[in-house]
């Protein structure tokens, strides 16, 4: 399966078509950072929300760069759950670069700053949460990505569809006074809950609720790749 | 390997592809799918080589090893003839050196060594063809699936195909062919899968003691030595006759290089045609053809 992880890998970067969400993902960064400094545990609350959409499309792009008979072909060499899994992962790791770069990009063009006054946080702890943030987006953000692609949708407008569903989906159910909150993952509340002390039980409940919500959508990628060729 | 009362459709509302196939092959076995375009021979094979899952019904007894070569390479790719090899033997399982040597095997044997270095999308057709094949091979395959393998492929490179067959079949692998331009009188040991009307069903049996005619060019000055050398092999010989020269010259030399007469001839004991090709009074080098 490493095998086919990097072969999948090899192909997104290779075609180029790796170079779109980078420059989207940067495009965003730059506005969001723009604006002046901030706490980076809130900072990056949101470049995790404004990433979301980008990681998605990003996993969408990288399933859809190999050609189906491509896929059938690996199929037939590691078999349906091995082949399934091994888009996935690449995709998560195609995301982990994304991340590191959305965690280090602040840095670079001064957007975050350190610790001024006495309630602030420690860099290490911002980044920290930052990365715990990042995370909690990834796993929803490649699921919804692998929902839209053409393995399941079967037309580009369709997966598009999907993706900008998904995506808005995201963060007008996210809103704080969002009617079924539940229904997205959770990126826009873990977002709020960084402007402020984070309590040991709400992270919690954040990483389970971000956890199930991925493992519903990979659940529903897997029912899917199974009724479809 | 047995297909189990497999149905077929790909949408849930969509017609019914195949109906209640219900087909065995055993190792060392091979069979040819036959049908008209759009019958639904790609969906026979796609369902043998677990590619599609049937609708209803089983498929007992799949080989953990199963090669598939499509009817299209997917040659929009960005990776090199070498690398992309490389990768699909490591997809298959294989250890590095075990790669290099499965790939350095097959790009010498399908003549794909000019072209290691060049990028997929600029192969043609018939050469990119060659690669799927040799992808479906890099593990020895104990279910080989081929999809119309003769489709671009020139003179020289379709006499390749029977050859890897009879490798696979030696090696006690079964092998599905689908053809629909007759290329299959190649393989005249093989059973036959009818598919019409999403129903498959199988032609006479043609095992073993199914006969093929082999036509062989020898130098007229040792035809009588050659027909006393295969009577004693216990072939039959139909007739000798002297031939027109263009149908020799139409013969490629790398055709007699690779004759397939040996193991087509021995086992079988079929029957043998001689003498077409030969012009009386020819001096050149011997030459078998196997048509």
């Amino acid at each position: 399966m490493t095998a086919l992880v990097r072969l999948r890998l090899a192909g997104f970067l290779r075609t180029g078509r790796a170079l779109a969400p980078v420059l989207a993902g940067l495009l965003t960064l730059g506005v969001l950072y723009g604006g002046g400094r901030a706490q980076p545990a809130e900072a990056y609350g949101v470049s995790a929300v404004v990433l979301f959409p980008v990681l998605a499309w990003q996993t969408k792009i990288l399933l859809d760069v190999e050609p189906d008979v491509q896929r059938r072909l690996a199929q037939v060499a590691v078999g349906p759950a091995r082949e399934r899994a091994a888009g996935l992962l690449a995709a998560a790791l195609a995301g982990l670069g994304t991340v590191g770069v959305a965690l280090i990009f602040p840095w670079l063009v001064g957007g975050v700053t350190g610790p001024v006054g006495p309630g602030d946080r420690s860099i290490v702890a911002g980044v920290g949460l930052g990365l715990w943030a990042h995370l909690l987006a990834l796993p929803a953000a490649v699921a919804l990505g692998a929902l839209a692609s053409r393995a399941v949708t079967g037309s580009a407008g369709y997966g598009i569809a999907v993706l900008a569903l998904g995506a808005v989906g995201a963060l007008v159910l996210g809103l704080s006074d969002s009617v079924a909150p539940w229904l997205a993952p959770p990126v826009m509340p873990t977002a709020r809950a960084l402007t402020g002390p984070l309590a040991a039980p709400t992270a919690l409940l954040l990483s389970l609720w971000a956890a199930a919500w991925a493992a519903v959508a990979l659940g529903s990628y897997a029912w899917r790749r199974r009724s479809r060729a | 390997m047995r297909l189990e009362n497999v149905w077929l459709r790909y949408h849930r509302r969509g017609p019914w592809v195949l109906r209640a196939a219900d087909v065995r092959i055993d190792p060392g076995e091979v069979a040819v799918v036959l049908g008209r375009n759009g019958v639904g021979k790609s969906t026979l094979l796609q369902l043998a080589a677990g590619v599609l899952r049937p609708t209803r019904g089983r498929v007992l007894g799949r080989p953990a090893a199963v090669g598939w070569v499509p009817e299209r390479f997917p040659a929009d790719q960005p990776f090199t003839v070498d690398q992309y090899l490389g990768a699909m033997g490591r997809v298959a399982g294989l250890a590095g050196p075990a790669t290099d040597r499965a790939v350095a095997h097959w790009v010498d044997r399908l003549g794909l060594t000019p072209v290691r270095g060049v990028r997929l999308p600029q192969l043609s057709k018939g050469t990119a063809q060659k690669v799927g094949l040799a992808q479906a091979m890099l593990r020895p395959p104990g279910l080989l699936v081929l999809d119309e393998p003769w489709e671009g492929l020139d003179a020289a490179a379709r006499e390749l195909v029977p050859a890897v067959i009879d490798e696979v079949l030696a090696d006690g692998g079964a092998v599905l062919v689908s053809d629909h331009r007759g290329e299959t009188v190649r393989l005249p040991a093989a059973r036959r899968w009818a598919v019409a009307d999403g129903a498959v069903a199988e032609e006479s049996p043609s095992g073993p003691e199914a006969m093929a005619v082999v036509e062989l060019v020898v130098p007229a000055a040792r035809v009588s030595g050659t027909v006393a050398r295969l009577r004693a092999d216990g072939h039959h010989i139909l007739r000798v006759r002297a031939a027109a020269p263009p149908a020799a010259a139409s013969i490629p030399d790398g055709v007699a290089a690779s004759s397939a007469v040996p193991s087509r001839a021995e086992p079988g004991a079929p029957s043998l045609s001689l003498g077409d090709g030969v012009e009386p009074g020819a001096t050149g080098p011997a030459r078998e053809a196997a048509r």
